[in-house]
């Protein structure tokens, strides 16, 4: 009875620790299958030479559950920066309203363009962070720099400052991804993919809204998937 | 001034009324629009502004501590920089631009010559991080302001105890900037009731509003519209306004329309302060007027002004000076809190 008991309490103890896990969404930006490390070098196929990432960051925002095509939940917090040199802003905690199912999340790469034109923010969206244009109003959704021989600027350095809340040249991009699981999300950039879809030769400069950066944001549903849950 | 201290009062009463204090910290008189500027975002509080003046008057936003605002903003000029037809910045540098003056921003939909800037708070980030301007970062800025005791005493007491924010740098600048109302000219008393136009203003005011007011609009002046108004494109600068942000052909030549009031204080005047006289001005209007594809339909047959009917009118524009707003004490360097600016 007594060993019962003590096991009955083990049990307790080991859900209410279940329960207590912070639900996350794991960013995982990755490089030829690997997680991606700062200036590291790696293969680039396209190229078929070596390159290396010097900085990655970009915003995640109105992160929505859905089950079915039917609103669960939304992060309350909206906007959240993610920057490699960080590695703990790659983890967004869910703090969930309620424990409904969910099959869909659905996520915006960038920052929309109501909160755009509203004024300054502090928090993720400070622009001590690097990610607001100064010369002209608007932040940066997606930040990445970094070095290949194939690119033809000063010191092969490429730079892609991809942003932009107008029309014609709005660079928002909209994300649905499938889920099984509830409590961790692994979401998975595929940043070797994003390269290898760019002529690094000639395109490497992008610091201001215009074509080319509506053109690569257009990209990013295809190199953000969901990631083998751990 | 009888009139807004009325609406102030009416708005404190309905606001304790509905128990908010929205825009209550704001005067401007009656017959001013609703402001574009969300308070809600950036309440005005005494603090807020004082410590924004200081940060406006504050060289510790320049690279070397040399170039504050007012260096190009100066208040005895409504804010503008007077003979100086390009603004003038850090290394003796000379912009491309007219520093343009700084009154009723409440009220502007967008910033810049151009329209660059869709918010006050975020204007000023644009001179402090221009290499021909300030040539500085927010974030070193923010760094600078956290040694300095003054200033984190400052900040705490607007934003409490919480590390000192680009957010905080820029909510701060907007709080004085908003206060920055011009709304005592001679017109402001003439609308009050206080005074009265004679004969020749009058005169004037019918001219102005028969070829005037549909850009520069009564009472604030503006429409904050951009219009191509006919200048010559100056093959020095090569600026095309609007057209270098949107990237659109219909917005070639496009600049922001400017208000009339405080004419008498910020000369020189359009984008590029090619005009340092206002009959140059009213000159360009009624005779050098250039036709290109962007040109302001209004502008299709020239404006036909005697010379009789331009003393008029230059009568009337000078009602819209307002000397209590360039001299006001409230707006100027902030003397009594601290005798050197840099400590």
């Amino acid at each position: 009875m007594k060993h019962c008991c003590i096991l009955i309490l083990f049990l307790i103890s080991l859900t209410s620790q279940s329960q207590n896990d912070p639900e996350l969404i794991q960013i995982n930006p990755l490089f030829n299958n690997e997680h991606l490390e700062l200036n590291k070098q790696y293969f680039l196929a396209s190229v078929n030479d070596s390159i290396k990432v010097e900085t990655l960051k970009f915003f995640i925002s109105n992160v929505q559950f859905f089950q079915d095509e039917k609103l669960i939940d939304s992060l309350s917090k909206k906007q959240h920066l993610i920057d490699l040199e960080n590695e703990k802003s790659l983890q967004i905690e869910m703090s969930r309203s309620n424990k409904l199912r969910y099959n869909t999340i659905k996520f915006s790469v960038g920052i929309d363009s109501i909160t755009n034109v509203s004024g300054v923010f502090g928090g993720d969206l400070d622009p001590t962070n690097g990610m607001y244009w100064t010369w002209q109003s608007g932040y940066v959704n997606f930040k990445l720099e970094g070095k290949s021989k194939a690119c033809s600027a000063r010191n092969n350095f490429f730079q892609y400052h991809l942003g932009g809340y107008q029309a014609p040249y709005k660079t928002i991009s909209n994300i649905e991804l499938k889920v099984s699981k509830q409590n961790l999300i692994v979401i998975n950039f595929k940043i070797d993919a994003f390269l290898n879809g760019i002529d690094l030769a000639k395109s490497h400069s992008v610091m201001s809204p215009n074509d080319t950066a509506v053109a690569l944001s257009k990209r990013f549903p295809e190199i953000i998937t969901i990631g083998d849950e751990k | 001034m009888k009139n807004s201290r009325s609406y102030v009062i009416l708005v404190v009463l309905i606001a304790t009324a509905f128990g908010f204090s929205k825009y209550q910290d704001l005067q401007y008189p009656d017959y001013f629009p609703v402001p574009q500027y969300n308070f809600d975002n950036n309440r005005l509080s005494d603090e807020g502004i004082e410590l924004g003046r200081n940060l406006f008057y504050d060289p510790i936003l320049s690279r070397d501590n040399s170039v504050s605002c007012a260096s190009c903003h100066s208040p005895y000029n409504a804010f503008a920089h007077t003979d100086h037809d390009l603004s003038h910045g850090i290394d003796d540098q000379i912009g491309t631009r007219n520093a343009p003056a700084l009154f009723n921003l409440a009220w502007q939909k967008s910033f810049m010559w151009d329209g660059a800037i869709n918010h006050l708070d975020m204007q000023a980030l644009a001179p402090i991080s221009h290499s021909g301007e300030m040539d500085e970062s927010i974030q070193n800025v923010v760094l600078k302001l956290q040694q300095k005791e003054r200033y984190l005493h400052l900040f705490k007491e607007v934003f409490g105890d919480t590390p000192i924010s680009g957010a905080h740098v820029l909510k701060a600048l907007s709080q004085f900037q908003l206060t920055l109302i011009s709304a005592n000219s001679k017109y402001d008393k003439v609308k009050h009731g206080s005074d009265l136009f004679n004969e020749q203003e009058n005169k004037g005011y019918a001219l102005f509003k028969a070829n005037c007011n549909s850009c520069h609009t009564e009472p604030l002046f503006s429409n904050y519209s951009f219009a191509n108004n006919g200048l010559i494109v100056d093959t020095t600068l090569n600026d095309f306004g609007k057209y270098a942000i949107t990237k659109q052909s219909k917005d070639s030549l496009l600049f922001k329309v400017p208000s009339l009031r405080n004419l008498k204080f910020s000369s020189p005047y359009m984008h590029d302060g090619r005009f340092r006289r206002l009959n140059e001005v009213l000159n360009h209007y009624t005779s050098e007027i250039i036709n290109t594809e962007t040109l302001d339909p209004q502008f299709e047959q020239s404006i036909a002004l005697s010379s009789n009917e331009k003393a008029d009118l230059m009568a009337f524009l000078q009602t819209l000076n307002d000397t209590d707003f360039v001299f006001d004490p409230k707006h100027q360097f902030p003397l009594n809190k601290s005798k050197n600016p840099k400590e």
